[in-house]
């Protein structure tokens, strides 16, 4: 007798500590994102009460109709994009092949190339920002911008291989050499049976590309000088002045900027861990 | 193999694959496949090697070199440069900071993804929606979340004072304080960061043995000692490789501090990546900043040994 109810007693304790911990971890994460959005929705004068309000009392959509109306602040969304999207595409095209190469084709340094490329991962940007900067001056590239998408795809493609390796990995090679015997070459057998295969680790590696380049932010300050060539992570500091800052606008700002990189994030996050950690166990 | 290379040769010469089948792989055939291979392979190769192993190679180089742009300074000067780093106060600031920093975001984001990945391993209503919740702040550029607790620590109109008054602490500028700036930028990226671990620990949590976990159960062993006995031993790889991955991630994280101090007041919160940042683009000493550079290159090599270790060993066993 004594005994069950010491373990129900017990399991009563683990009940609760379970749920007071979920609960604070949900006022930790929640609350400063409820800053976040509501000062996006105060009006101005609203913004520099203190203390501050929790939820907008007069909520308003100005700082958002202010914010893109900010002909600098659309560029800068137009550059990211258009940034954004010609790496991804690109990184996807030359780390599928090379993906390929890796896992499935026998060449003399395979396993020492791909060392060479997965390290890339860990060289510290802002070690090699100096020299890239020094570099882009010399030939002349610094606010142009298909010089920094090529510096993307350099930082990009080592975790692109990686990802992309550990689904492939995942596919078992007997499925392709079955082609072969009917008289596929390598790439034929790739384009028919594996391609498909690993379509959605394709676009999971797409996504985690077009979420990283993004919001990239120390070498597009480095590499932009010009300010129609600003991305939308350097460009949103237009919006912090140098004695006061427009809150509402910043936020409204924040939130339109984080839109694409939230909604990228969530499609893949199921997929992205995996992705990450497997790249070192397969 | 042998069935890559007859069927390459069957290509060309249909009838012939019968008669090649067992026989050994042409050399052919392999030279062709390597050749496919290198072709396939170069332009990843050619863009690393010329944007990340080269400048690498040249700020190696430069961190012995006196190189000010402004001066027009560029002379030979050897380990001089390192001497009189090392002497330099704010050199062991910068250390002890990009250390401390490491450290202490790596373990609370660790022990934040344990409570939130132990949370969500029960099976509750709503289970989903507080899983994207969650990750949420992960989602977030970091430029946005560096910007939006620049407000929430306003000393006189961020949210942070409904809080600190609410558990009695004293409502001042954070940020602008030294004692404070850098922990304050600690918990920021703890809030950021720590649903990586949540993720990673929540897949290796379901992947332990169920038997294993029954079997201390009708051992009457209670849920501490199950989790330490059963659950840490089956997690322990995946747990290394988080550890190392998300150290080298956030030694290197520049705009959070970048954004929310850039490295102030006065240097206190400068960790490698913000002074080597301050030092070239600021300063313009590109010397300075690239044996800034050196010394975070050699703590992230030691990383990488590492991180090659755990892959390997990982390899072996898994």
């Amino acid at each position: 007798m004594g005994k069950t109810r010491k373990i129900k007693r017990a399991t009563l304790f683990w009940k609760i500590s379970w749920i007071t911990t979920g609960f604070i971890m949900l006022l930790f994460v929640i609350s400063p994102l409820i800053a976040l959005i509501s000062t996006s929705f105060k009006p101005t004068e609203e913004q520099l009460v203190s203390p501050p309000t929790i939820f907008p009392v007069n909520p308003t959509l100005e700082n958002y109709v202010s914010a893109l109306n900010e002909p600098a602040f659309i560029r800068y969304l137009i550059n990211s994009f258009a940034i954004a999207v010609s790496t991804t595409v690109l990184a996807i095209i030359i780390a599928t092949f090379a993906t390929f190469s890796f896992t499935r084709l026998k060449f003399p340094g395979n396993r020492v190339f791909l060392v060479v490329v997965v390290l890339g991962q860990v060289i510290p940007l802002s070690a090699i920002a100096v020299p890239l900067y020094q570099n882009a001056t010399a030939l002349g590239v610094i606010d142009f911008l298909p010089a920094l998408v090529a510096v993307y795809l350099a930082l990009v493609l080592p975790v692109a291989v990686w990802m992309m390796r550990s689904y492939m990995a995942n596919i078992p090679k007997e499925i392709e050499e079955a082609t072969l015997v009917d008289g596929c070459t390598p790439l034929n057998g790739f384009f028919r049976v594996l391609l498909p295969m690993i379509l959605p680790g394709i676009a999971a590696t797409a996504s985690y590309i077009f979420f990283v380049v993004w919001q990239e932010f120390l070498f597009a300050l480095v590499y932009t000088t010009k300010q129609e060539n600003r991305t939308v992570s350097v460009g949103i500091l237009d919006f912090v002045g140098q004695y006061e800052t427009n809150w509402g606008n910043l936020m409204a700002a924040s939130v339109l900027m984080a839109i694409p990189a939230m909604l990228t994030f969530l499609f893949i996050q199921k997929r992205l861990v995996s992705g990450l950690t497997d790249g070192a166990v397969k | 193999m042998s069935n890559f290379s007859t069927a390459f040769f069957s290509r060309f010469s249909g009838k012939r694959l019968l008669l090649r089948r067992r026989k050994p792989r042409s050399w052919r055939n392999n030279f062709r496949n390597a050749m496919l291979g290198y072709f396939l392979i170069s332009p990843v190769v050619i863009l690393i090697v010329a944007l990340l192993g080269y400048p690498l190679f040249k700020t190696l180089q430069q961190s012995f070199y006196d190189v000010r742009p402004a001066v027009q300074a560029n002379e030979f000067i050897g380990l001089r440069g390192f001497t009189e780093l090392f002497a330099d106060p704010l050199f062991a600031t910068v250390l002890s900071n990009s250390l401390l920093w490491t450290v202490l975001v790596v373990f609370f984001q660790f022990l934040l993804g344990l409570a939130a990945a132990l949370v969500l391993n029960a099976k509750f209503h709503g289970r989903w929606f507080f899983r994207i919740l969650m990750v949420m702040p992960w989602a977030l550029p970091g430029i946005v979340v560096a910007l939006m607790w620049r407000l929430i620590l306003n000393p006189d109109f961020g949210s942070l004072q409904i809080f600190t008054t609410f558990i009695g602490l004293p409502i001042t500028d954070y940020l602008g304080q030294s004692s404070t700036a850098l922990i304050s930028i600690v918990f920021v990226a703890v809030w950021k960061g720590f649903a990586f671990w949540m993720l990673i620990i929540l897949a290796a949590l379901q992947g332990v043995p169920k038997d294993q976990i029954e079997a201390a159960e009708v051992d009457g062993a209670g849920p501490i000692r199950t989790f330490f006995n059963i659950y840490i031993p089956n997690m322990i790889s995946v747990l290394r490789i988080g550890f190392i991955l998300t150290a080298i991630w956030t030694f290197n994280y520049f705009e959070l501090v970048f954004v929310m101090t850039a490295g102030g007041p006065a240097g206190a919160s400068h960790t490698f990546p913000t002074i080597i940042y301050e030092q070239a683009f600021r300063r313009l000493d590109f010397g300075l900043a690239s044996r800034f550079a050196f010394i975070s290159i050699l703590i992230m090599l030691v990383l990488s040994i590492f991180l090659i270790r755990e892959v390997r060993r990982a390899n072996k066993h898994g």
